[in-house]
C-alpha cells in the first residue's frame, strides 16, 4: 500500500495552504475533503484580509473567483430605530496596500484545491476520516470507513468541528461560551443596484458591520457584505448566549434584515442560500495542543481566529499557519523524524510570525467583548447622544457635555464607562 | 469481456428547483454557479452494471464520455467506482450535436476501441431524458440493442436481459455484442471506495478529437444535428384553488362531481 | 420566510443514513431542551411528546453539539460526500 509523505484532513484555506506548501516541495501529498467537492461545507460572512493568502498564490485575485475587493468598511451601532455609523472608504489607488476581498467559499476553495492539484497532490473529496492509524503512541496514517491510508504525518484543517482534533488527544470538546454561531442569507441583488446603493465603482466592495440592536445586544453583530451580484446577509452571536437567552439566530437574523436601516440595503434581494457555521472565537484560551507524534493542527480545528472586536479574522491565520504546518513536514522529511521533537518547529514558526504573536496580542480581547455594555448600552448611548445633539424642538440649547451626561443617565455610570475603557485599552 | 460505458455529466438531478434558469434568447440552460455537474445516475447505474458484469466474467471496462467541461470529473467518477479506462471525446467540431450526432461520434468511437463485447448506456440523460443515443449507436454499430434493462446476465456468450416495461418486464437473449441501457429499477450505484477516488484522479485520461476519430467536420455538431430547439422556456404552472361548501358532505360531493363533469378536457 | 422554506433553497446530498442521533431518554428527561433553541435549521422538534431531529436540513455547524450538556446528542459528520453541499458559502 501507498505510504503517502503527508495527509491532510480537509480542503479549505488551512488544509490547501498545507498542501500546496507541501507539494511545491516534492511531497507525495493526499488531502482528503469530506464535502462533495472542496468548498462544500464551508461559508463565511465574507471578506479575506491580510497578506498570507496573497504569499502562497501571488496575485491571486487576478486568477480566482473574488467577488470584490473591500474599497469601504462600515461599523454601525443599531437601535431599535436608529443606526450611527463609522464609514471608512480607502480606494487602494496607489497600490501600496493590497485591499481585503469579498469572496464566496464555495466557488474560492474548489479553485484553491484546483491549484493544490496542479502543484501535484492528490484532492480526494467525499471522504470522511474517521480514525487514525496509531503505532504506539504516534499517528501514522488515517482510515477512512474500512480503508487505511498511511503516512508519515498527518496535518488536521477539518475546521471547527474537528471529530479527529478530539480523538488525536490534542484537545477536549469546545465550550458553547468559546463559540459564536454565524447564519447566513446570500442575497442576490442586479450589480447595478447594489453598486448605486452601495456607492461603489466596478468591482469594489463594501463590508458593513453592525453592533447593538442586531443581536438584542447579546455578544455579536451583523454583517453585510457585498458579492458582484449578491449580498451576503448575517448575524453572528456568541452561542452561550444563544442558550442563556433562549432566542434563535435565525430570528436575529429576520430581525436584522428588518431593521430600516438594513432593509434599505437589501430590499429586493432574492434569497440564493441559507447558511450556518460556528467560530472558535477564544483565541489562545481555547487553543489545543498543535502538534503531537505525527500529527498536527492548524486553522479554525485550532482555533486559530482572531476577534478584537473590529475585526474577526480566522482565514489568513489558517493559510499562515496551514504553510508553516507544511513546512514542517518537509523539514521533518529532510531529517525523517515525525515525532513529536521534530514538529516541534511549527509550533515555533508560528511565534515567529503574526499567528502567535497577533493572538497573543488580543489575548484577552476574547474576554473584553463578553461585556455586554458593548452590544446594548453604549450603541443604545451613542444613537441617543446623536438624537439629542441633532434634535431641534424649539427649546434653548444645552451644552453638548451637559448632553453627553444626560444622555448616560440610567445606562452607565462614569466609573463603568472608565474601566471598560481602560479594559479596552489593555485588551485591544 | 470488454465493455464500453458511455456516460455524461448533468445538472445535479437532486439541485433544488429555484437554482434552475434557462435564457430564453439563446435556448440555452443557465448552469447555476458554484455546483458541479454530476454523473447521469442512469449512467451511473450503466458503470455499476459493467461493474458486476466485470466481477463475473472479468474484462475490462472503458468510460467514455463526449461532454465539454466536466468530462475529466465524471470520467474519474466512474474509474473511481472501478472502470479500467477512460477517454475523453472532446473536440469543438462536436458542440451542439443533437442525439443522433452524438450517436453517430460515439458509434465511431467504439468502433476506433475496436475490441467490444458490449455497450452500455443510461435509459435516457437525466437532464434532457430523451433517451435516444443508446438505441441510435446500435444503429450505426448494426448490432442488437435494449433499452431500459434492471438486468444483465451474461451466460455461455449470450446475453440475458431483464427489460422494464409497464406491468412488469420481460426477458430477452441475444448474441453479443450488444447496447443495452441501464434503467433506475437496477438498483443503486456503488460508492466509490477512498483508493478508488485516488487512482482515479491519478488516472491519465486521453482525448480523443475529431481527427483522431477520422471524422468530417460537417457530420458532426450543429451542422449534422437533426432535431433543431425551437423555444426554451420555463413552465410555471398557475394555480388556483376554490373550497367547495355544501349544507352537509353529501351535498358537497354533489357540487364538487358537477365541477368536475363541467372541466373541458 | 421560514427556515424550513430557506433550506428548501440549498443544496443537499441526502443520505438513507441518519447521522445525529438523540437519545429519547435523557431528552425525556431534560427541561431545557436547549437544542430547540440553538439550531439555526431548526431539525430538532417535538414530535409526539418527544425531541427528535430531522437530518435531512441539517447544516453540520456544530451547535446542538456544543450545547447539549446531558450527552443526549451522538454528534457526527455525514458519510464523506453527503449533507450539505454549499454553492455559494
Amino acid at each position: 500500500m501507498e505510504n503517502f509523505d503527508a495527509i491532510v484532513v480537509g480542503a479549505g484555506p488551512a488544509g490547501c495552504a498545507a498542501a500546496y506548501t507541501m507539494a511545491k516541495a516534492g511531497l507525495n501529498v493526499l488531502v482528503l475533503e469530506r464535502g462533495k467537492y472542496a468548498g462544500a461545507k464551508n461559508t463565511w460572512g465574507g471578506a479575506l484580509f491580510g497578506s498570507a493568502m496573497n504569499e502562497v498564490f501571488p496575485e491571486f485575485w487576478k486568477e480566482a473567483p473574488v467577488e470584490r475587493s473591500v474599497s469601504r468598511h462600515a461599523i454601525s451601532f443599531l437601535t431599535k430605530d436608529a443606526c450611527l455609523s463609522v464609514d471608512y472608504k480607502d480606494s487602494h489607488s496607489d497600490g501600496s496596500s493590497t485591499p481585503g476581498f469579498i469572496i464566496l467559499r464555495a466557488k474560492f476553495d474548489q479553485w484553491m484545491a484546483g491549484k493544490v492539484e496542479k502543484a501535484g497532490a492528490i484532492i480526494a473529496a467525499g471522504l470522511e476520516v474517521d480514525d487514525f492509524i496509531r503505532e504506539g503512541k504516534a499517528i501514522r496514517g488515517v482510515k477512512v470507513g474500512g480503508e487505511e491510508f498511511p503516512a508519515n504525518v498527518v496535518i488536521l484543517a477539518d475546521g471547527v468541528n474537528s471529530l479527529l482534533a478530539v480523538k488525536a488527544g490534542l484537545r477536549g470538546e469546545f465550550k458553547a461560551k468559546d463559540l459564536k454561531q454565524g447564519v447566513k442569507e446570500v442575497l442576490r441583488l442586479p450589480r447595478e443596484v447594489i453598486e448605486d446603493r452601495f456607492n461603489l465603482r466596478g468591482t469594489d466592495g463594501a463590508v458593513m458591520e453592525f453592533v447593538g440592536h442586531c443581536t438584542l445586544g447579546l455578544p455579536g453583530g451583523g454583517f453585510i457584505y457585498t458579492n458582484l451580484d449578491s449580498l451576503s446577509v448575517g448575524v453572528v452571536v456568541q452561542l452561550s448566549a444563544l442558550l442563556e437567552k433562549r432566542v434563535k439566530a435565525s430570528e436575529l437574523l429576520e430581525e436584522f434584515k428588518a431593521h430600516p436601516a438594513v432593509q434599505s440595503l437589501i430590499r429586493g434581494g432574492e434569497l440564493l442560500e441559507y447558511s450556518a457555521h460556528l467560530i472558535p472565537v477564544s483565541g489562545i484560551s481555547m487553543m489545543p495542543k498543535l502538534f503531537a507524534d505525527g500529527i498536527m493542527i492548524t486553522g479554525d480545528a485550532a482555533a486559530m481566529v482572531l476577534g478584537t472586536g473590529l475585526i474577526l479574522e480566522g482565514a489568513n491565520f489558517a493559510v499562515a499557519a496551514g504553510v508553516a504546518a507544511g513546512n514542517a513536514a518537509i523539514r521533518a522529511r529532510e531529517k525523517n523524524d515525525y515525532s513529536s521533537a521534530a514538529l516541534q518547529s511549527y509550533e515555533q514558526a508560528l511565534k515567529d510570525t503574526f499567528v502567535l504573536k497577533d493572538l497573543n496580542t488580543f489575548r484577552e480581547a476574547p474576554h473584553f467583548l463578553e461585556n455586554e455594555r458593548i452590544y446594548n448600552a453604549y450603541p443604545q448611548w451613542a444613537c441617543d447622544l446623536m438624537s439629542r445633539i441633532f434634535c431641534s424642538n424649539g427649546k434653548p440649547r444645552k451644552n453638548t457635555f451637559q448632553v453627553v451626561r444626560e444622555s448616560m443617565k440610567g445606562r452607565f455610570n462614569i466609573m463603568q464607562l472608565f474601566s471598560d475603557f481602560m479594559r479596552a485599552r489593555r485588551a485591544m | 469481456m470488454e465493455i464500453i460505458v458511455c456516460i455524461k455529466p448533468v445538472l445535479d438531478p437532486d439541485m433544488p428547483p429555484a437554482k434552475f434558469s434557462v435564457d430564453s434568447k439563446t435556448n440555452r440552460v443557465i448552469p447555476p454557479e458554484g455546483m458541479p455537474l454530476v454523473i447521469n445516475p442512469y449512467d451511473a447505474l450503466a458503470v455499476e452494471a459493467a461493474l458486476k458484469i466485470k466481477e463475473a466474467k472479468g474484462g475490462k471496462i472503458t468510460a467514455v464520455t463526449l461532454a465539454g467541461s466536466f468530462a475529466t470529473e465524471i470520467l474519474r467518477k466512474a474509474v473511481a467506482m472501478g472502470a479500467d479506462e477512460a477517454i475523453n471525446i472532446n473536440d469543438p467540431a462536436f458542440e451542439d450535436s443533437d442525439t443522433f450526432s452524438t450517436a453517430f461520434i460515439l458509434a465511431e468511437v467504439v468502433k476506433k476501441i475496436g475490441k467490444y463485447d458490449l455497450v452500455l448506456c443510461g435509459r435516457q440523460a437525466a437532464d434532457w431524458d430523451n433517451g435516444v443515443v443508446g438505441s441510435v449507436i446500435a444503429e450505426y454499430l448494426n448490432i442488437p440493442s435494449v433499452i431500459r434493462a434492471k438486468g444483465i446476465v451474461v451466460t455461455n456468450g449470450k446475453l440475458r436481459v431483464e427489460r422494464v416495461v409497464a406491468n412488469g418486464f420481460e426477458i430477452y437473449e441475444m448474441g453479443l455484442p450488444a447496447v443495452v441501457t441501464l434503467s433506475s429499477e437496477m438498483g443503486q450505484a456503488r460508492i466509490p471506495t477512498g483508493w478508488g477516488i485516488i487512482n482515479a484522479v491519478k488516472k491519465k485520461i486521453p482525448v480523443w478529437t475529431c481527427s483522431d476519430l477520422g471524422l468530417d467536420p460537417v457530420r458532426v455538431g450543429k451542422t449534422a444535428a437533426r432535431n433543431s430547439l425551437v423555444k426554451l422556456y420555463t413552465f410555471s404552472p398557475s394555480r388556483s384553488c376554490e373550497m367547495i361548501t355544501g349544507k352537509d358532505d353529501k351535498e358537497a360531493a354533489g357540487k364538487l362531481a358537477e365541477k368536475i363533469m363541467d372541466i373541458k378536457p | 420566510m421560514k427556515v424550513e422554506d430557506k433550506l428548501a433553497l440549498n443544496k443537499f446530498e441526502v443520505d438513507r443514513e441518519v447521522h445525529i442521533r438523540v437519545d429519547e431518554q435523557i431528552c425525556d428527561r431534560c427541561e431545557p431542551k436547549d437544542c430547540l433553541y440553538v439550531c439555526p435549521a431548526e431539525c430538532y422538534v417535538i414530535r409526539d411528546g418527544h425531541v427528535t431531529f430531522s437530518y435531512e436540513g441539517c447544516l453540520e455547524c456544530g451547535s446542538c453539539r456544543f450545547s447539549c450538556d446531558r450527552g443526549a446528542i451522538t454528534w457526527v459528520n455525514p458519510r464523506g460526500g453527503f449533507g450539505i453541499c454549499y454553492q455559494y458559502g
